[in-house]
């Protein structure tokens, strides 16, 4: 059944090789030609767009907004300095598809990044990865980013072409609200990472208050096969909504977990059988199909679903940054929500009331569910929260944090149900050690 | 807070720092405060007042600008910790592949609860994902990767750095 999928041929194409992150396997793999044409034949920046518009590809950070739509936002041609910005600060919960291209195939996001900057007419980008990849991924990348420099694919007078293009490395420090993209801008300013309020849209008033495009690590990697192979190459596989290849991270309760890069539209089934099947032989449960973010989806309604914006939207939820988190029969969905809504509790900037309160309120009412002291009320407030979050905030972090809160109670009431009712029996069977010492 | 003093910024850092700032626009000097941060806190572990006060002379910016930067990001301790920082993963895809008995077992091993230090170890409480999903359980020791934990990796772990 796997035989005919077609699986790492883009993001990950290198990763068959013995040195996938090195500068020789790259380049012996066709890398760099497209930038050398774009550069010594000095392409129409629009037609850059065009084939970029013409391919479908969507944005990877997890939004999906159309790439080339989003370029087409900025005046090119004007005088004005611009910036390109890669968001390499991966940290939705269950996404670790970035690091491995960042690891594997550096090469691939720094043509990208060069192809992106000439074509909205940026003279300088910059690559912001998060603070905690400070020792294995950021070494890895700096090296990769000086072996482009020295062999003058960046830099001035790029292959003596009078092209400047400068491509900076940047370090966080931990921060999960960074990865939204007008609070990276903050952070790059050496500020708190504040979203800011839109409009105006960072291509209009961005980075230093200059027109800006900020596209992820995933997006900008896929650019320069999509350059080479054309438009149609793309977009001959995947739906018509969902056009190309999407790296998937799969974790959970699987045997292989793993990242795999395959075709939209491709059945969740099979996703699952590549990640080697559930492990131990259990039944699925359930499924978060895009990230901690996104509404839980479940098992036997996943199984039924295939990889694509349109169908995982059908199946209630949102594809997102491509983290499938599988989850087994034996999951205690209450304790997941508390994890998730904690996490949130904690990243919340401060900045929204409602983000900021409505965060804290979710995770202390699950907190008193899980802990045995919940009461029917509790869960009605509960399930009251999110409404009063979602929409009334500066960013989508609020959002974020409301969504899996109203699907889990929506498809598991009961298991909240029987921390309420019936506390005893199902903490005992938890052995919640903190409950037990008060029952004394 | 309420140090007032200064701290000699070794001059191998402040050469670093110069070197950051030609990154951006001339005479914007806040980016490079997290960059500052970071090879100050390589060098002490941990920030105290006296180097925020520093990294503002040195930058010619406000200290509150230094401090509120410092004070936002989870990365920047300004308590006292121990020489290796060990940060377990327990977001979602590691709690399903038994993060809590990892921490748990790490919490015994170091007699430490999770969020204190000893001298030598500081068990920090991380609540972020670490973005290494498909290697759950995880853990970083200053910030170097250790993936798919079993206790006996743990035990080597600790014996390397025991060794050092």
């Amino acid at each position: 059944m796997n035989d005919n999928i077609r699986i790492n041929e883009l993001c990950y194409s290198t990763l068959s090789s013995d040195n996938p992150n090195s500068f020789e396997t790259y380049v012996s793999l066709g890398g760099y030609s497209t930038w050398k044409n774009i550069v010594s034949k000095s392409y129409d920046k629009k037609e850059i767009i065009e084939t970029i518009l013409k391919s479908g590809l969507r944005g990877r950070g997890g939004a999906g907004f159309p790439t080339g739509r989003k370029w087409s936002f900025i005046n090119q041609d004007s005088e004005d300095i611009k910036y390109l910005v890669c968001n390499a600060d991966e940290s939705e919960p269950g996404t670790c598809k970035d690091r491995d291209i960042l690891r594997y195939n550096p090469h691939a996001l720094i043509e990208g990044m060069l192809i992106a900057s000439y074509a909205i007419g940026a003279d300088t980008a910059y690559c912001y990865l998060r603070g905690e990849f400070m020792d294995d991924v950021y070494t890895s990348f700096k090296s990769a980013l000086k072996d482009a420099y020295d062999n003058k694919y960046i830099g001035k007078n790029i292959l003596n072409t009078n092209i400047d293009i400068e491509l900076h490395d940047l370090i966080g420090a931990g921060a999960y609200i960074v990865g939204e993209e007008t609070a990276m801008l903050e952070s790059i300013e050496g500020k708190k990472g504040y979203p800011r309020f839109k409009p105006p849209f960072p291509a209009l008033k961005g980075l230093f208050g200059s027109p800006t495009i900020i596209n992820n690590v995933e997006t900008l990697a896929s650019i320069p096969k999509i350059m080479k192979n054309g438009p149609q190459w793309f977009n001959s596989v995947g739906t018509k909504d969902s056009p190309g290849f999407k790296c998937f991270s799969v974790s959970g309760h699987v045997n292989k977990p793993g990242n795999y890069e395959i075709p939209l539209g491709t059945p969740f089934k099979k996703l699952l059988e590549l990640a080697g099947g559930m492990k131990n032989g259990k039944k699925i449960k359930a499924v978060i199909p895009g990230g901690s973010s996104v509404p839980v989806v479940p098992g036997e309604i996943m199984l039924e679903t295939n990889m694509d914006y349109e169908s995982i939207t059908k199946a209630g939820s949102l594809l997102g940054s491509g983290a499938v988190i599988v989850m087994d029969e034996d999951t205690n969905m209450v304790e997941v929500i508390h994890r998730i809504a904690r996490f949130y509790y904690s990243e919340s900037c401060g900045q929204c009331t409602p983000c900021r309160e409505g965060t804290g309120w979710m995770y202390k009412i699950i907190d008193k569910i899980l802990k045995g002291k919940g009461t029917l009320e509790d869960l009605k407030t509960l399930e009251s929260i999110p409404n009063m979050i979602s929409g009334s905030t500066i960013c989508a972090l609020g959002d974020a944090a409301a969504m899996p809160v109203e699907s889990f109670i929506k498809n598991y009431k009961k298991e909240f149900l029987k921390y309420i009712k019936n506390k005893e029996k199902v903490l005992g069977k938890n052995n919640n050690k903190e409950f037990l010492l008060q029952q004394k | 807070m309420n140090d007032n003093t200064f701290y000699n910024i070794p001059s191998e850092i402040c050469t670093k720092i110069n070197e950051w700032l030609l990154k951006f626009p001339d005479g914007k000097k806040k980016p490079a405060i997290i960059f500052a941060l970071h090879q100050i806190q390589k060098e002490n572990k941990f920030i105290k007042k006296t180097h925020i006060n520093s990294i503002a002379k040195f930058l010619g910016i406000n200290e509150i600008d230094v401090y509120e930067v410092a004070a936002f990001y989870s990365m920047f301790e300004l308590d006292k910790v121990g020489k290796h920082t060990i940060s377990v993963c327990t977001n979602v895809s590691c709690m399903l592949n038994g993060s809590d008995e990892i921490l748990s077992y790490l919490e015994e091993k170091l007699d430490l609860k999770v969020g204190t230090s000893s001298d030598k170890f500081f068990l920090k409480d991380e609540r972020e994902c670490l973005a290494a999903c498909c290697g759950a359980p995880m853990m970083q020791v200053n910030h170097k990767y250790y993936e798919n934990l079993t206790k006996e990796k743990i035990d080597e772990i600790i014996r390397d750095i025991d060794n050092e």
